[in-house]
């Protein structure tokens, strides 16, 4: 086993040589283009022992270096997708060496073109969509035509229109979830539902509902961005939150059973 | 738990006593012997109000339950300000399986 393999962090279409020039990738390593007719990848040589198949098992583990290479892989991805359109690939994905690139490059030259198709002269948006704990009104419901309810059992009925009242709450947020995802998805040329972040790692409050991830065409861009500040607004059982632009990580991540 | 291993550091053995700070751990201790009641008080409201969904209760014993349950939810409501904490402290992260208490 050689002691150093190649990082691959995305794919490009005849891209400009300076597309790499100074772009600082893992590890503080530069980053390089590796050619093979009209595609190039973007690479950088990694340490082996860090990246080979027992490193990452060990690494992938640890949080601390799991977020200085992702931060690395993002930054690459992030400069490199400003100048031309980049298909990404995954975190930690590693070849032998260039030779291997290459062949890869010829032998999914087909799908590498088509991903890099769709995602040319597009740019993907996030729109998260959470439940807002504050807004959740229990129902009053004055029992004016009943007779005077005894302590214990108001208490009951307080507990049960309190779970109800939850329960339709959050039914609502779902719904109107939908409606936000299926309007945006309208004006996207492409969209995927993401599961929920988790709540502690992201940070927020109340139950995300909606991670949605939204393709749309640069020359659509303010009018989906002030879409989603109209659904913000018509559907008030929901915070609505826009990120973006993005690299198109959802849509192009080529996976390579390598 | 905020417990720090005894800094006596004689390699094989372990030390007499743990040097902690003892309000610290009682807090704790506290914390999670509230977390479990707190988690039993809401299985017992859920389960009271199967009961009574199924409806084969008197209304005289719909109505002790509920006192018993509300009596409870106080109960639970003085020892959380007397030891000083809140709902949300009350709630133990089981990480893959998320919280231990339903958060609102």
């Amino acid at each position: 086993m050689a002691d150093s393999v190649t990082y691959v962090y995305a794919i490009t279409r005849a891209p400009r040589d300076d597309i790499a020039a100074g772009l600082e990738g893992i590890a503080g390593s530069p980053v390089r283009l590796v050619r093979s007719g009209e595609l190039a990848a973007l690479v950088s040589t990694v340490d082996a022992e860090e990246f080979g198949e027992q490193g990452l098992r060990r690494n992938l583990e640890d949080i601390h270096w799991l977020e200085t290479t992702v931060r690395g892989h993002n930054h690459v991805v992030n400069a490199a997708a400003a100048a031309a359109p980049v298909a990404p690939l995954g975190m930690a994905t590693v070849y032998f060496n260039d030779d291997r690139v290459r062949a890869v490059l010829d032998e999914r030259a087909e799908v590498f073109g088509e991903v890099l198709a769709e995602i040319t002269g597009r740019t993907e948006w996030g729109v998260k969509a959470y439940t807002d704990p504050e807004s959740a009104q229990p129902e009053r419901e004055g029992g004016a035509d009943t007779a005077p309810e005894r302590p214990g059992a108001a208490y009951l009925r307080k507990l049960r229109e309190r779970r109800e009242s939850k329960e339709s709450s959050r039914q609502e947020a779902v719904d109107q979830a939908e409606q936000v995802h299926a309007t945006l998805s309208e004006l996207a040329r492409a969209s995927r539902v993401h599961p929920p972040q988790n709540r502690e790692l992201a940070g927020y409050r109340g139950q995300m509902v909606l991670n949605g991830a939204y393709l749309v065409d640069d020359s659509a861009t303010d009018e989906f961005t002030s879409l989603v500040g109209e659904l913000a607004g018509t559907h008030p059982a929901l915070r609505v939150e826009l990120t973006g632009p993005w690299p198109p990580y959802s849509f192009a991540v080529l996976r390579d059973g390598n | 738990m905020a417990e720090r291993p005894g800094t006596g550091g004689r390699t094989g053995r372990l030390p007499h006593r743990i040097e902690t700070d003892s309000e610290a751990v009682q807090r704790d201790l506290a914390k999670l012997v509230l977390t479990i009641i707190e988690l039993i008080r809401q299985l017992m409201e859920r389960q009271a109000l199967r009961r009574v969904d199924e409806g084969n209760l008197h209304e005289d014993q719909e109505e002790e339950l509920g006192m018993a349950l509300m009596k409870l939810e106080e109960a639970m409501g003085e020892l959380r300000d007397h030891f000083g904490l809140t709902t949300e402290d009350l709630n133990i992260d089981l990480g893959p399986l998320g919280p231990l208490l339903p958060r609102d």
